[in-house]
């Protein structure tokens, strides 16, 4: 295997990873099954492209990304989410209308075209033998330390155990002091943000359109299938799993191909092992 | 069937005037809205009955579309065309079946996974057509092929497209008053029940998925002939969520609901969307609000109105008819647990517990909170599958079988916390409850299981202070808890099983009520000769009821004696009293 395609590998796997950890919070930890979590993704994708139709410096792109995505998110989570815990059905339903309207109005505002920004770290990297693009390695390393920061504040922050009372009891953990609504409003933001962020990172590689979304929610979602909800190492096994078989195949034969295989593997899982590899709840 | 008749004969009628009043061209319009229509009923069958969310139905209408295509262009003669329909239309439906009963078995719900899934389906399915350019012609599609049977698309063709609407929606209303919907809308409503009564609930699912599957082909091969060309959007996802749109605007728990919604919005869509920019939008937003605010859709507000004009009538009861045998009654056995161990996660739930039960008789368990007494039947019921030891019913192996099975080895169960169809009547729930355990494939499809009655239930029924008779016709919701007491007992006991678990029966019961549980409850075991194994807490039942005793302490056995013996064990005292154990 050439270094180009382990490099290649490890970028789909970080950043499916970041996309997934995002839907990992908002289905695995609220319960709310977001249809529209691709649409963050999406959102965020488009913030250079709003950048850059403002004439604002580079460096803007970031916070523009969270704010919109996180003003976004809360407008949704106040209005229509917040009606919806313990429905997960109903959940999906609403957010799959959600997920409509999102790609309808960017639509609307960018049109269905197509559009590219620039790539914002220029040149490539000598790295295992083999040029790579030095933007690829930042954002790989970014997320390698976003993840075990997130993982050290994890292992020490009760936040998870409190999600955890909230969704199982939402009137017991209110009763014992726990703000629900900004903590279920908060998580969800979270949820989305780091979707968003993904779409940043992922803009300058993509070609950035109302339905590229979509295709993130499949792969998020079956990343979960396969490594189960509630634990961090599920995730990184999942996002290895569904990245590694979609690049692999997709290299070999097809995408077309990658995704099929990328699908034959979650229904599998489904199948034989309907919790994933790793689960809290078993 | 004039609830069959009547609306459908108004539906044809009014098609039928569609071309004389408004011209070919509009027909042809109207047609393509229909084909959708029908699509959408099926997802509004699949959806509005049995709960499942469809989000792919255009693989389905894609596949047929270009296979009716394909035979149009290179398959000559009627007869040969339409055998080839066939076959695609049997692939298509054994496929999906497959693919749902792969997916829901193991697990009752039918949540996101599935849903996901069609999506992902309906994806790849696109993602096909647009490269396999050899058998789909790729981004172009297929086109330049004759109508089916020469029929003109702008004329006589609408006719067969009526005639599959009105044949579609007869097949529907037919269905809607059958048992299989019936028990299409108990998975719906409680499906782990409906698991107990000895329902394969991922069949049913997967064969309710079959079907909408089988209704969004019909479309997609009318669709083919209709436009003359097939191109990726025909199976795109882009249509998928489409349909489901129509269906929910339209109102997904009525037949005719989808198809309101399809020619409603197909004729704004038509009108509105080059001239009004915000049509998606506005489309989307109206999908929201439905989910949100009115579930039942169009269907549901117009319906409403109707019975304001004209109130419903009473819904009739069905003939009660004698039913056919329970396979659940066969000879009584012994129920044998060999060093039984359950684990959930690091939590030791069942520590092997050892016991064999004589083959009749009513057992009663008691033990503290947490001792194991519910798990212990969840182990018998598959439930919560042992992780070690064998559970023995006889000389046939109870262990490792999923809960839909237990009632074909002979076990009912009624649950702790009353567990009933929720959204339905009294009535319905008996008849489900009736059906457990003696229906076969064909008395789905027939109406008189409806009113299958058996001594056993006409006997609890008949006991004077039991309320059920008079409410017959009355929603579940509305009863009070301890009605709802009775009548699950009445549906675990209609199947006779050989094996009665009862969890708790007299909780939340009056004193009188308790007194006519223990009644019903002896009863049913000097009528059956079976087994009866009942949790209880109330010592005073355990004393009258009870042939033998089992206590259970921290997942062990602690005794198995008689009432008195259990009372005299220095051990049980101890567990019991507070003391030092």
């Amino acid at each position: 295997m050439s270094s180009v395609l382990v490099l290649n590998l490890v970028w789909q796997v970080g950043t499916l990873a970041l996309i997934a950890l995002g839907l990992a919070i908002v289905f695995g930890q609220l319960r709310i099954m977001n249809m529209a979590h691709g649409e963050f993704v999406m959102i965020g994708a488009y913030a250079p492209v709003i950048t850059a139709a403002l004439g604002l410096p580079g460096w803007l792109q970031l916070p523009v990304c969270v704010i919109t995505v996180g003003a976004v998110a809360l407008l949704i989570e106040r209005t229509v989410i917040r009606h919806l815990y313990g429905r997960m059905f109903d959940s999906l339903l609403a957010t799959w209308g959600i997920s409509i309207l999102l790609r309808e109005a960017v639509e609307l505002i960018f049109g269905r075209g197509y559009q590219s920004v620039a790539v914002p770290v220029p040149g490539t990297l000598y790295l295992l033998g083999a040029d790579y693009p030095a933007y690829r390695v930042v954002v790989i390393a970014g997320i390698a330390a976003g993840f075990a920061a997130l993982a050290w504040w994890n292992a020490r922050s009760k936040v998870a155990g409190r999600i955890k009372a909230m969704v199982g009891n939402p009137d017991l953990a209110r009763a014992i002091g726990i703000n629900t609504g900004r903590l279920s409003a908060a998580s969800f933001v979270f949820g989305c943000t780091t979707a968003g962020l993904a779409g940043l990172i992922l803009a300058p590689t993509v070609r950035i359109e109302p339905m590229m979304g979509l295709d993130y929610l499949i792969r998020s979602f079956f990343a979960l299938v396969v490594g189960g909800l509630g634990s961090l190492e599920g995730l990184g096994l999942g996002t290895a799993i569904i990245a590694g078989t979609q690049s692999l195949f997709g290299a070999a034969l097809s995408q077309t191909h990658g995704y099929l295989a990328v699908l034959f593997i979650s229904i599998l899982f489904l199948w034989l092992k309907p919790n994933g590899i790793r689960s809290s709840s078993r | 069937m004039a609830s069959v008749l009547l609306p459908v004969s108004l539906l044809l009628g009014g098609l039928l005037l569609v071309p004389q009043l408004f011209g070919d061209f509009f027909a042809y319009q109207i047609g393509l809205y229909l084909i959708y229509g029908i699509a959408a009923q099926g997802i509004g069958f699949l959806w509005g009955r049995t709960g499942i969310l469809p989000l792919g139905q255009a693989l389905f209408f894609g596949v047929a579309a270009y296979a009716t295509a394909h035979a149009l262009r290179d398959v000559d003669g009627l007869a040969a065309q339409l055998g080839l329909a066939v076959l695609v239309l049997g692939g298509i439906v054994a496929v999906a079946f497959a693919i749902a009963a792969l997916i829901f078995r193991g697990r009752s719900d039918s949540g996101p996974y599935f849903s996901l899934i069609t999506l992902a389906l309906v994806m790849a399915g696109e993602q096909i057509a647009n490269t396999a350019t050899g058998l789909t012609g790729g981004f172009n599609g297929l086109s330049g092929y004759d109508s089916l049977g020469g029929l003109d698309p702008f004329g006589n063709f609408y006719y067969l497209v009526v005639a599959a609407v009105v044949a579609v929606s007869a097949l529907l209303l037919w269905l809607d008053r059958l048992p299989a919907v019936l028990i299409a809308r108990a998975v719906a409503d409680n499906e782990p029940r409906l698991q107990l009564l000895g329902f394969p609930t991922h069949v049913i699912k997967a064969l309710a998925f079959a079907f909408s599957a089988l209704i969004a082909a019909l479309a997609g091969g009318l669709f083919a002939s209709h436009q003359g060309i097939v191109t990726p959007t025909s199976i795109g996802f882009a249509l998928s969520t489409e349909l489901v749109i129509l269906t929910a605007v339209g109102g997904r728990f009525h037949v005719f609901g989808p198809l309101l919604g399809a020619v409603l919005v197909g004729l704004a869509s038509a009108e509105l969307r080059d001239s009004f920019p915000y049509w998606e939008i506005c489309l989307a937003l109206a999908f929201v609000l439905v989910v949100l605010k009115a579930p039942g859709g169009l269907g549901e507000i117009l319906g409403r109105l109707y019975h304001r004009i004209l109130p419903r009538k009473p819904c009739k009861l069905p003939e009660p008819v004698q039913a056919p045998v329970s396979r659940a009654g066969e000879a009584p056995a012994p129920l044998r647990f060999d060093d039984v161990e359950l684990r959930v996660g690091v939590v030791r739930i069942l520590n092997g517990v050892r016991f064999e039960t004589p083959a009749s008789g009513i057992v009663g368990v008691i033990g503290p909170n947490g001792a194991g007494k519910t798990s212990l039947l969840n182990t018998i019921t598959g439930n919560l599958p042992p992780t070690g030891g064998r559970i023995l019913l006889g000389d046939r192996r109870a262990v490792g079988l999923p809960p839909h099975r237990a009632l074909g080895l002979g076990i009912g169960r009624k649950l702790q916390v009353p567990s009933v169809f929720f959204s339905m009547s009294v009535a319905e729930n008996l008849a489900i409850a009736m059906m457990a355990g003696r229906a076969r494939w064909r008395d789905y499809l027939r109406p008189s299981p409806l009113g299958w009655r058996a001594p056993g239930l006409d006997a609890v029924l008949d006991t004077p202070a039991v309320p059920l008779r008079a409410e017959l016709d009355r929603p579940v919701g509305a009863l009070p808890q301890g009605h709802r007491q009775f009548l699950e007992f009445a549906m675990t006991t209609a199947a006779e099983p050989r094996v009665l678990l009862l969890d708790e029966p007299c909780a939340g019961l009056s004193h009188d009520e308790t007194t006519l549980m223990t009644d019903l409850v002896r009863r049913f075991q000097a009528d059956t000769g079976g087994l009866v194994i009942m949790i209880e807490h109330d010592m005073a039942i355990v004393e009258a009821l009870s042939d033998k005793v089992l206590v259970l302490h921290q997942g062990r056995v602690l005794a198995f004696d008689s009432y008195d013996a259990v009372r005299a064990d220095p051990a049980v005292q101890a567990v019991y009293a507070g003391g030092t154990k």
